[in-house]
């Protein structure tokens, strides 16, 4: 771990990222409103900091509800929906990228054609078909944020597989008669870490923002629960007069981003076997 | 005479003459008008479609029969007169003179044509015209349509349908690429999904009209893109402008806004077959536990009416029958009567279709809250909302009805009819049925009868929850001479000049 | 390699089969009525279900898709329902829209992303790699539509330099391309960055530069060539992605595309349209796929496909 301290802009990631989550659990204690009750004499009013004197810190919605409180509550919903989201779309686009690029052949083949075929489908379409079969809940929700983005892990693995695993000392380690398993976990799999933490932690804002468009079929989250996607939803009409609205959760959404770039690049840093000097 | 009389008279006669040419000069059209709408176009077949959009501007390059002013009168466009002969038969004077863009003669032929097609195609608008039986010509400038059953609200219907020429017939679909009308405008280009050209046709059978060269509408979805391009000069006159606009588009230098009463009711309606809401009192209980003043007051910012009536004012039938009343606490005494102390219901929205819905259902969700009754609001995308609306899997569904023959006739007889109601409300009540049969008879102070009948009926039994009437807002540039704000959001241009 | 190739095309032709049959049954069996879309609220059932036979859809499930596998083999595919034109046209007429769209923003992804990134590798830990970094999560979570519409208030608007919305010139590509360009270059950026460190820290570059080569000239003939692979990959999927429609960005700008094109025709359930765009779709991806697949040969000879 003391290495880890020695890349102090993955220390300051990690410490961000460590602040949104304990501030979204926290909310019951941090806020003092009431995210969902509507108020309708207190509708946008800009944060304080902007001039408004309103007892909201961060200003009111188009209901009155205070801001603040639906970014920390709203946190909890969209951290856990977009982690689950980038974690099960990373796991199974690793695993299928490694085992298409190890196996190659038929399989690379079959599951490369069927990427090709998912792509062609634009997510809401998919959405709509996931949500006649299983319904609208969260998990649903996760499992249509997750078909948006494994390819792009199950490609770029794949793709770094390729150019290794014609290196020389992996074939010796072959020929030494190393499974293929160990050969893949031992040499391969660091060296295809470099790009999964930096799509891994890119790709979180896209799963908000793809929740945020995706609410509407009545996936995940329903109004008036807060999450930053419905936030910036709801705040899109208002750009030019309350624009507070959706910046504010786009903010705190550049905050999650640039803890997990830190933390992404970081990390990398630290396991990237080449870097080691 | 006297010679002073003499004098004023001829006086009188050079300044009318010297008058008369510089009118004309002023009457010849100029400039160029852009339109930025909010709905897409599908199409230019004038029976092939029911939106307001489509009806807007395929209004410039047809005329209908008829017209009907903001005011809701009825006015002559291609037909000079009409009139019911007895309950089944219409009789329509064409007006004479009139050429189509391409220069052949408007007459009864095109009307038995254009009508015939509709009734007997299967077009969108076909459904509407199922009760013809006959259209025949009677000389060159009469028409007489025959009905299978009483046809009131025929001639409000016809106002939505542009006359086309017969040389369409067996080529519609190379017709439709460059049709050809007797409105003021001809068809000059349609870059789909992007914009329409239009260009003034200078034979206009109304003198003075055109007052522009050229009308250019873009269609552009988006409201903040509608209203920046707006503001920036390039676009002259926006639609379906949000109350939470106006502000901006105000302070904006160069830019008025006009809004007028919609004949648009929002319509929350109960699935009365469902245990939930069958119990009159539930529904009598929700309806109460709505505050509609706030809705209007906060939410709308004014740009809302209270509803006295099902149907918006200026319709026939409309009578005023007094604003419900906000009342929590009967709210909540009744639901105790009815044994739903603690109900929870499903308010289905369909995505994006009306402005602020996802807004005030929550804030109805709240105010329901306080009576005891929780809100499931589901927000689901248009099919799949219509889906569920068959199936009958809500208790309320947000939904609005937009007038736009300006009669209410189509509205009870979809709405409020066994068959109409079968799939959707449910509705099911052989008074009201057999009223809105009466009702279908040309008499107009039958149809008053009748209708206001049905309203008190509906009024009393809340099978629908009427929160507010809609307030269409327009915004346009103040080089613009002579817009008028419609009431069924229509944009029409061929009135209005450009400075 | 011929062989590789044949077998790619030949399960080139096998997906887009697969991809047309997966459409036709997902369209018909999701909820959703095209006759209900196309009529109004206030229309009979009988209306409805008449809409339906005279689209074709009362007919068993089958025969339909036999139907439209005729069809295209003519290069029919079906008349819209929402517009009652061939769908094929309705699609291609938008597809100039898009594609000038998605090549501009291409063109500014590659140019400013690898820039940027070079930059920040070469110059780690100061000040330009902070920038870089600032500008990447700027990239990557600002909403598309939040850029969007405060590009068009504060250049449309307020500074009126450029017009707000449409596509009638070159002026109206600048706007939407940068809106659309905003995620895919914060994430080249990120990934340049990230590949040239890996690349930058090797055995042979240290090896090259005691050679006495210039730092410049190291760090782009090597490293660059190393870091094109993931790159590559991340363009590929990006590119059709883009040229699927960028939906959001459509709307805002009023641009008239085929990413708006294909949502609208998912939600009024107009099939023909949907499938058109989709089988195009997919043709685009498997294109470019095998395209970027036989890249990694040229630009890596050490990859082989067994």
């Amino acid at each position: 771990m003391k290495r880890l301290l020695r890349h102090p802009m993955a220390v300051v990631g990690g410490l961000l990222l460590l602040a949104v989550v304990t501030a979204s659990v926290a909310a019951p204690l941090l806020a003092s409103s009431d995210p969902i009750k509507p108020s309708f004499s207190k509708r946008l009013q800009p944060p304080r900091v902007l001039g408004g004197t309103s007892a909201s810190v961060l200003g009111t919605d188009n209901l009155g509800r205070d801001i603040f409180a639906r970014l920390l509550y709203g946190g909890r919903v969209s951290l856990a929906l977009a982690a689950s989201a980038v974690v099960l779309a990373g796991t199974v686009g690793v695993v299928v990228g490694l085992a298409s690029g190890v196996l190659g052949g038929r399989l690379d083949d079959v599951v490369m054609r069927v990427a090709d075929v998912q792509l062609a489908f634009p997510v809401i379409m998919l959405a709509i078909a996931i949500v006649s079969v299983v319904g609208t809940s969260p998990a649903a929700l996760v499992s249509v944020l997750a078909l948006s983005g494994w390819v792009l892990y199950a490609r770029t693995v794949r793709a770094a597989v390729l150019t290794i695993r014609q290196l020389d000392y992996v074939e010796a380690a072959r020929t030494l008669g190393a499974s293929d398993l160990r050969v893949v976990v031992l040499h391969i799999l660091p060296n295809t870490l470099a790009p999964i933490l930096v799509i891994g932690s890119s790709q979180f804002a896209t799963m908000v923002l793809l929740e945020s468009g995706l609410s509407f079929l009545g996936m995940g989250v329903q109004p008036p629960q807060p999450s930053w996607g419905a936030m910036l939803a709801e705040g899109r009409d208002y750009l030019s007069n309350a624009w507070w609205l959706a910046t504010v959760p786009g903010m705190a959404i550049s905050l999650v981003v640039l803890g997990a770039n830190l933390l992404g690049d970081g990390l990398r840093d630290l396991l990237d076997p080449r870097l080691r000097e | 005479m006297n010679r002073r009389q003499f004098l004023i008279g001829s006086g009188v006669v050079v300044s009318a003459s010297a008058v008369r040419p510089m009118a004309a000069r002023a009457q010849a059209p100029r400039g160029q008008i852009i339109a930025g709408l909010s709905e897409r176009m599908l199409t230019l077949d004038p029976a092939n479609h029911y939106s307001i959009s489509a009806t807007s501007v395929l209004r410039h390059i047809y005329d209908p029969l008829l017209d009907v002013t903001n005011d809701d009168k009825f006015v002559p466009a291609l037909a000079e007169s009409w009139r019911s002969v007895n309950n089944t038969t219409w009789k329509f004077t064409l007006r004479k003179g009139v050429t189509f863009h391409d220069g052949t003669p408007f007459n009864a032929d095109s009307v038995v044509y254009t009508l015939k097609r509709v009734k007997d195609g299967k077009l969108i608008k076909s459904f509407v015209y199922q009760d013809i039986e006959e259209v025949t010509k009677d000389g060159d400038y009469a028409v007489t349509v025959t009905t299978k059953r009483p046809f009131g609200s025929l001639p409000a219907h016809l106002t939505m349908l542009g006359m086309l020429p017969p040389i369409a017939a067996g080529t519609e679909d190379a017709f439709f690429q460059k049709p050809v009308g007797t409105g003021p405008f001809r068809f000059v280009s349609w870059t789909h999904g992007d914009h329409i050209e239009l260009a003034a046709n200078p034979k206009y059978w109304k003198p003075g009209v055109p007052k522009v060269e050229k009308v250019t509408v873009r269609f552009i979805t988006e409201l903040s893109t509608r209203a920046a391009a707006l503001r920036a000069g390039e676009i002259h006159v926006i639609d379906r402008v949000s109350p939470d606009m106006v502000q901006t588009l105000k302070g904006t230098p160069g830019v008025k806004v006009l809004d007028t009463p919609a004949v648009e009711a929002q319509r929350w309606h109960f699935q009365l077959a469902r245990d939930n809401v069958k119990d009159p009192r539930v529904r009598k209980a929700i309806s109460l536990a709505i505050d509609r003043n706030v809705i209007i007051k906060d939410l709308l910012l004014g740009y809302a009416r209270p509803v006295v009536n099902p149907v918006p004012p200026g319709l026939i039938g409309h009578v005023n029958l007094g604003q419900k009343p906000y009342d929590p606490e009967k709210a909540k005494a009744l639901l105790k009567q009815a044994g739903q102390s603690n109900l929870t219901i499903d308010f289905v929205l369909m995505k994006d279709l009306y402005p602020k819905q996802l807004e005030i259902a929550q804030a109805v969700a709240a105010m329901l809250g306080e009576v005891g009754v929780k809100v499931n609001i589901r927000n689901l995308e248009i099919a799949t909302a219509r889906e569920q609306r068959t199936a009958g899997n809500y208790d309320l569904f947000f939904s609005g009805w937009a007038h736009m023959p300006h009669d209410p006739d189509w509205y009870f007889g979809q709405w409020f009819t066994k068959a109409g109601a079968e799939k959707m409300t449910r509705f099911n009540d052989p008074k009201v049925e057999q009223l809105i049969a009466e009702g279908r008879v040309p008499d107009p102070k039958v149809r008053q009868q009748k209708y206001e009948e049905i309203e008190r009926i509906l009024w009393e039994d809340e099978p629908e929850i009427w929160p507010y009437y809609s307030v269409a807002i327009y915004a346009v540039s103040d080089k613009l001479r002579n817009f008028e704000a419609r009431r069924d959001y229509y944009v029409l241009l061929s009135e209005v000049g450009i400075a | 390699m011929r062989a590789y190739l044949l077998r790619r095309l030949w399960q080139s032709a096998l997906t887009l089969v697969g991809v047309s049959l997966f459409v036709f049954v997902i369209l018909r069996v999701i909820p959703g009525d095209p006759a209900k879309m196309l009529l109004p609220e206030g229309a009979p059932e009988s209306a409805v279900q008449e809409l339906n036979r005279a689209l074709g859809l009362k007919e068993p499930l089958w025969v339909q898709y036999g139907i439209f596998l005729r069809s295209v083999a003519r290069g029919d595919f079906g008349q819209s329902f929402q517009y009652r034109a061939p769908a094929l046209r309705v699609v291609v007429e938008r597809a100039p829209a898009t594609i000038e769209l998605a090549l501009c923003a291409m063109l500014l992804t590659v140019l400013f992303g690898v820039s940027i990134g070079i930059l920040a590798a070469v110059r780690r830990g100061t000040g330009y790699d902070y920038a870089g970094t600032v500008l990447a999560v700027l990239g990557q979570s600002l909403p598309n539509f939040w850029l969007g519409i405060m590009l068009i208030l504060l250049f449309g608007v307020s500074l009126r330099w450029l017009p707000t919305s449409g596509f009638q010139g070159w002026q109206y590509l600048i706007l939407p391309s940068i809106t659309l360009a905003a995620f895919p270059t914060a994430l080249v950026a990120r990934l340049t960055r990230s590949s040239l460190l890996e690349i930058l820290g090797q055995e042979y570059i240290r090896t090259g530069r005691a050679k006495g080569l210039g730092e410049r000239a190291v760090i782009l003939r090597h490293a660059l060539r190393n870091a094109t692979i993931p790159l590559l990959t991340l363009l590929g999927l990006q590119i059709g992605t883009l040229l699927g429609g960028a939906v959001i960005t459509e709307s805002i700008f009023a641009w008239p595309g085929m990413g708006k094109l294909v949502v609208d025709a998912i939600f009024f359930r107009d099939f023909p349209v949907v499938q058109t765009v989709l089988i195009l779709s997919a043709t685009i991806f498997v294109a470019i796929n095998l395209l970027v697949d036989l890249l990694y040969t040229v630009l890596d000879p050490r990859i082989r496909y067994g």
